[in-house]
C-alpha cells in the first residue's frame, strides 16, 4: 500500500515535490539486469537472492512460469521475466525472491547488480502506462543509465 | 461489552456453545417422547443456570434475563415434575425452548461478531412469563405461583433467621462444621458456594452433610449473607470434613475457613430424631433439618430433590474435565507441520546418498526404530485432529424437525455411524454441505402429500438416513431419503431451460443427475425458506471438492435419492508411489493405483481416433501417456521400456504410461503456491506437491482430474 502511495505521488504531485526538493525522501531499490535492461525492484519486496537452485518444471503452464522451487521447505513459484517481457531466454539462474502482499514469488533474472538509494522526486512515471509491462516508473541514474521501476503488483496479476 | 479479556470471552463462547448444543439435543429427544425425564429437567435447569451465571459475569444482560426466566420455568417443572405441564401445552413448551435456544444462538453470534446485543427481548420474555403463568395456577393454588414468579422472595426470609443461628450453633445431626469465607469482592459468592457444595458431594454422600444458606444455587441474594457470615458446611462425620477441607483449600477465591466442632449437637439429636426417618427420606430430612421453622412450607421440599441429581451430573462432568483439555486448532496445525517436517527429514537422513554402498548394521537398526517412532508420532498427531462427526450429524436433527413443522411433512432422521472420526477441518467443511442436502431431501425429496407415500406403499413417515463410515483412506457420508426420487424428465427440462443442457441431445440418467450439481440449478420453481435458491448443490460440490472429496448422486424414481460424499481421511500425509517420466518425478496416491503392468506393443489396441486402449480384467481402458499429456521432454516412447499403471479414482479408470516406478513413500502434501491458481493448475490433474528426501520436489497427481484434459 505504501508503495502505491509513493508511486501515485511521483506521478501526480511531482511538480510540488520538485519545488521542495530540499525535503527529498529516498527509497531503496535493488538493481538487476534482465535482457540488457536495468530494472529496480523496491527493496521492501525483496526477501533474498539465490542462485543455482534446482527448478521443478510444472506441466501445462505458460512458458514464463518456469516451475517451483523448494526453499527451505517453502514451495515458491518461479517466473522468468525475460520470457514474460518477450526477451530471449537465457541460462543464467539468478532468482530474486519477492514478497508481494504475503505472496512469495521468485523472478529469474540475468544478474543482480546492487542496492541503490533513489530520491523519490527523481522518479518519473512510465510513459504509456498501459503498454508498459511490469514497469511502473523510470529514473535516470546518471552515467547514462536509466532504471525501470519494476512493478511487483503487476507481476501477480499477470497471467 | 464484556471484560475485554479475550481468553475469558473465548471460554465463555466455547462453554455456552457446548451447552446450547447439549440443550438442543435434550429438547429434541424430549420432543420425541413428548415429555421430559427428571434428569432432562435437571440438566436443562443447570444449563440455564450456568448460562445465567456466566452471562451475568460477562455482563450480557439480555442473555442473563432470558436464562433467568427459563431457569424459573424449569424450577417449577422440576419441583412439580413434568405433569405440571398438561399434554396440550407441551408443544408450546418445546417451541418456547427452541425459541430460547435460537435466541441464545443469535446473541452468541452477535457477541462473536462484535455486534451489540439485542435490546428488545420483551416478546420472548413475555412468552416465557405467560407460560409460567399458565402452568403455575394449575398446580396447587397460589403458593407455587408466588414461588414461580419470584423464587428469591421466600429465600431471604428463610435465610435470615438461619444466618443468625448458624454462626454459633451447629445444625442438628451434623456436629462437624466448616465455616468458609470467600475473598472480599470476588463476586457471586452464592455460586462459588454452590460449586463448593457440588465438589464436596463427590467425596461424601448427599445426606452426610448439609450447608447453609441452602438456597445458594438459585438465589443471588444469599451472596451478601455469605459475605457477611461465611458459608457454613456441616458434616456428620469428622473424616468427611477433613476431606472437605482439602476441597475447600483447593477451591478458588477462598479467603479462609474455620473448623467448628459441636459434639453436643451430635449427641442431642441422634436419639431424638430417631434414625428411621432420616435414611427413609434422606434428602428432605437433610434439607429440613437446618431450616426448622421459619421457612415457608413449600420451600424445603423444593431444593431437596434437586441436589441429588445435579450432584450425579456434576460428577460426570468433572471426570470429563479432568481427562479432556481444549487446544487451539492452530497449535495442532503447527504440530502437524512439524511432524511433517520430521517425516521428510527422517527420510532425508536415512536415504542420504552418502550412505550408499555402506554396510551399517547399527545405523540401519536405529533408522528402522526411528522410522517406527516417526510413524507413531504421525499417527498420534493425526488422531489429535480427529473428531467424531456426531456433533455435525446431531445438528441435522434440528433441521429435520423445523422443516417438518414448516413444510407440514412427516419425516424422521436416522443417524448411522456417528462415531466415525474425521479430521477437524473436514468436519468443519462438511457441515454446510450436509445441511444443504438434508434440506433438499426434506424439501424436494420427501413427498408433499402423505397420501402419495401411502399409495406408493411406503411408511407415511419419511425417513432420511445420514450415515458415515470409513474405508481405508476415505470417509463416506451418505444422505439417503426414501422420497419421490429425481424426476429425470423435469430435471432435464429445467437444465435445458437454464442453458445447462442442449435440447435434442440424449442424456444418460447419470448426466441428468450431474446437472443437479451444476451452478445455478434448482428444481424447485418456488424459492422456499430452506432451499430452492439454486445455490445449494453446487456449493455442496465446491465445499466437498475443496477438501479433496467427491459428490455423487444416485436416484431411483419413486424410491428416493442418495447423495454420497467421499472425502479423504486426511489431506496432510499420504502414501504415494513415486514414478518418473523423463527428468520429472510424480507422486501417485497409492489408493488410486489398482495394478501395474509391463506390456509389449502388441498388447495395445488402437481405436478409431488413434487412441490407445489396454485390455485387462475383461474391460478396455484408455492408455494415457504421461509424456504426451504433460509435454515432457525425454522419457520412454516405446511401451516395452516403460510401465503401465492402472489407476482408478471415483468414476474414471484408465492406464497411465510412465517410465519407471521409483518406489513407495510416505509424503507430506504441500499445496501449490497460490500464485499458480490463476493458471488453472488444479484442472490439469495436479493435487499439490511434496518435498522428497533429497530436497527435490515431486508433483502429486490428482488421478480423478488428470484424465479430464484428455477427454
Amino acid at each position: 500500500m505504501e508503495e502505491d502511495r509513493v508511486f501515485s505521488s511521483s506521478e501526480e504531485e511531482l511538480p510540488y515535490e520538485a519545488d521542495r526538493s530540499v525535503t527529498a525522501e529516498s527509497q531503496k531499490y535493488l538493481l538487476f539486469l534482465s535482457g540488457g535492461l536495468l530494472f529496480g525492484a523496491g527493496a521492501e519486496y525483496v526477501v533474498e537472492i539465490i542462485t543455482n537452485h534446482q527448478i521443478t518444471t510444472l506441466p501445462l503452464v505458460p512458458s514464463y512460469v518456469r516451475g517451483i522451487i523448494n526453499l527451505r521447505g517453502q514451495i515458491i513459484p518461479i517466473v522468468d521475466i525475460r520470457l514474460l517481457l518477450g526477451q530471449e531466454p537465457a541460462d543464467e539462474n539468478c532468482i530474486i525472491i519477492l514478497n508481494i502482499d504475503d505472496t512469495l514469488v521468485g523472478v529469474l533474472v540475468d544478474t543482480v547488480q546492487r542496492m541503490l538509494d533513489v530520491p523519490t522526486n527523481t522518479l518519473l512515471p512510465a510513459p504509456n502506462h498501459d503498454q508498459q509491462k511490469l514497469v511502473s516508473g523510470m529514473c535516470s541514474l546518471g552515467e547514462g543509465q536509466t532504471m525501470l521501476v519494476f512493478d511487483c503488483h503487476q507481476l501477480l496479476t499477470q497471467s | 461489552m464484556g471484560t475485554g479479556n479475550d481468553s475469558i470471552l473465548e471460554a465463555f463462547l466455547f462453554e455456552t456453545n457446548g451447552l446450547l448444543e447439549q440443550l438442543d439435543s435434550i429438547v429434541l429427544a424430549a420432543e420425541q417422547e413428548d415429555t421430559f425425564s427428571d434428569e432432562d429437567i435437571n440438566t436443562i435447569f443447570r444449563i440455564m443456570h450456568t448460562i445465567k451465571g456466566s452471562s451475568a459475569m460477562m455482563e450480557y444482560d439480555s442473555l442473563m434475563t432470558i436464562a433467568h426466566r427459563a431457569e424459573d420455568l424449569f424450577a417449577i417443572i422440576r419441583d412439580k415434575s413434568i405433569s405440571v405441564v398438561p399434554e396440550s401445552l407441551r408443544p408450546e413448551l418445546f417451541d418456547l425452548l427452541f425459541q430460547t435456544i435460537d435466541f441464545f444462538r443469535q446473541e452468541i453470534d452477535h457477541i462473536e461478531n462484535d455486534q451489540p446485543l439485542t435490546q428488545n427481548i420483551d416478546s420472548l420474555l413475555q412468552k416465557i412469563n405467560s407460560f409460567i403463568q399458565q402452568i403455575s395456577p394449575s398446580a396447587d393454588g397460589g403458593a407455587p405461583a408466588a414461588q414461580a414468579a419470584a423464587p428469591q422472595a421466600p429465600a431471604p426470609q428463610a435465610a435470615a433467621p438461619q444466618a443468625a443461628a448458624q454462626s454459633t450453633t451447629a445444625v442438628a445431626g451434623f456436629p462437624y462444621s466448616l465455616q468458609v469465607f470467600f475473598d472480599e469482592g470476588c463476586g457471586m459468592e452464592n455460586l462459588r458456594a454452590f460449586m463448593l457444595v457440588t465438589s464436596i458431594r463427590e467425596i461424601c454422600g448427599d445426606d452426610d452433610f448439609t450447608f447453609s444458606p441452602e438456597s445458594v444455587e438459585h438465589d443471588p441474594s444469599t451472596a451478601a449473607q455469605i459475605t457477611e457470615s461465611g458459608f457454613l458446611l456441616s458434616f456428620r462425620n469428622q473424616a468427611d470434613r477433613d476431606n472437605a477441607i482439602h476441597v475447600v483449600t483447593g477451591a478458588g477465591s477462598v479467603r479462609t475457613y474455620q473448623a467448628i466442632d459441636h459434639p453436643e449437637a451430635a449427641a442431642a439429636p441422634a436419639p431424638a430424631a430417631a434414625p428411621a426417618p432420616q435414611p427413609a427420606a434422606p434428602a428432605p430430612a437433610a434439607a429440613a433439618a437446618p431450616a426448622p421453622a421459619p421457612a415457608p412450607a413449600p420451600k424445603p421440599a423444593a431444593p431437596a430433590p434437586a441436589p441429588s441429581h445435579p450432584g450425579a451430573k456434576a460428577e460426570g462432568t468433572t471426570h470429563h474435565k479432568e481427562s479432556l483439555i481444549s487446544v487451539s486448532l492452530s497449535k495442532l496445525d503447527e504440530l502437524a507441520a512439524v511432524v511433517g517436517e520430521i517425516v521428510i527429514t527422517e527420510s532425508m537422513v536415512t536415504g542420504s546418498p552418502e550412505l550408499k554402498g555402506l554396510k551399517l548394521d547399527t545405523f540401519t537398526k536405529s533408522a528402522r526404530q526411528l522410522r517406527k517412532l516417526t510413524d507413531e508420532l504421525q499417527d498420534v498427531s493425526m488422531s489429535l485432529r480427529m473428531v467424531p462427526v456426531s456433533a455435525t450429524f446431531q445438528k441435522m436433527n434440528r433441521i429435520v424437525r423445523d422443516m417438518c413443522k414448516k413444510l407440514d411433512k412427516q419425516a424422521k432422521l436416522v443417524l448411522v455411524g456417528e462415531d466415525t472420526e474425521v479430521d477437524k477441518t473436514i468436519v468443519d467443511s462438511i457441515g454446510d454441505p450436509i445441511m444443504h442436502i438434508v434440506r433438499n431431501s426434506m424439501d424436494h425429496g420427501i413427498e408433499e402429500n402423505v397420501q402419495d407415500r401411502i399409495a406408493a406403499g411406503k411408511d407415511p413417515v419419511g425417513e432420511i438416513v445420514l450415515s458415515a463410515r470409513h474405508t481405508g483412506s476415505e470417509v463416506i457420508i451418505e444422505i439417503k431419503d426414501d422420497g419421490q426420487g429425481v424426476n429425470y424428465e423435469k430435471t432435464l427440462n429445467k437444465a435445458i431451460q437454464r442453458g445447462l443442457a442442449l435440447p435434442g441431445v440424449d442424456y444418460s440418467h447419470k448426466d441428468i443427475l450431474n446437472f443437479l450439481l451444476a451452478p445455478g440449478f434448482s428444481t424447485n420453481t418456488e424459492v422456499t425458506e430452506f432451499s430452492g435458491r439454486g445455490v445449494g448443490m453446487d456449493v455442496v460440490k465446491q465445499n466437498v471438492e475443496n477438501v479433496g472429496g467427491t459428490v455423487t448422486i444416485t436416484s431411483e424414481p419413486g424410491q428416493g435419492m442418495t447423495t454420497t460424499l467421499k472425502i479423504p481421511l486426511t489431506m496432510a500425509i499420504m502414501d504415494g508411489m513415486e514414478v518418473s517420466v523423463g527428468a520429472s518425478i510424480f507422486t501417485i496416491p497409492i489408493h488410486n493405483i489398482r495394478q501395474s503392468f509391463k506390456i509389449g506393443q502388441s498388447d495395445l489396441v488402437h481405436d478409431a481416433t488413434g487412441g490407445e486402449l489396454f485390455k485387462c480384467m475383461g474391460n478396455f481402458y484408455p492408455v494415457v501417456r504421461m509424456r504426451e499429456l504433460y509435454q515432457i521432454e525425454g522419457g520412454c516412447t516405446e511401451v516395452e521400456d516403460g510401465i503401465l499403471i492402472w489407476l482408478e479414482a471415483g468414476e474414471s479408470s484408465y492406464c497411465l504410461f510412465v517410465d519407471e516406478l521409483l518406489g513407495e513413500q510416505q509424503v507430506v502434501v504441500k499445496p501449490l503456491p497460490s500464485y499458480l491458481n490463476s493458471f488453472n493448475i488444479k484442472r490439469s490433474g495436479i493435487a499439490g506437491c511434496t518435498i522428497l528426501g533429497d530436497g527435490n520436489i515431486s508433483i502429486i497427481l490428482d488421478v480423478g482430474n488428470l484424465y479430464t484434459p484428455v477427454q
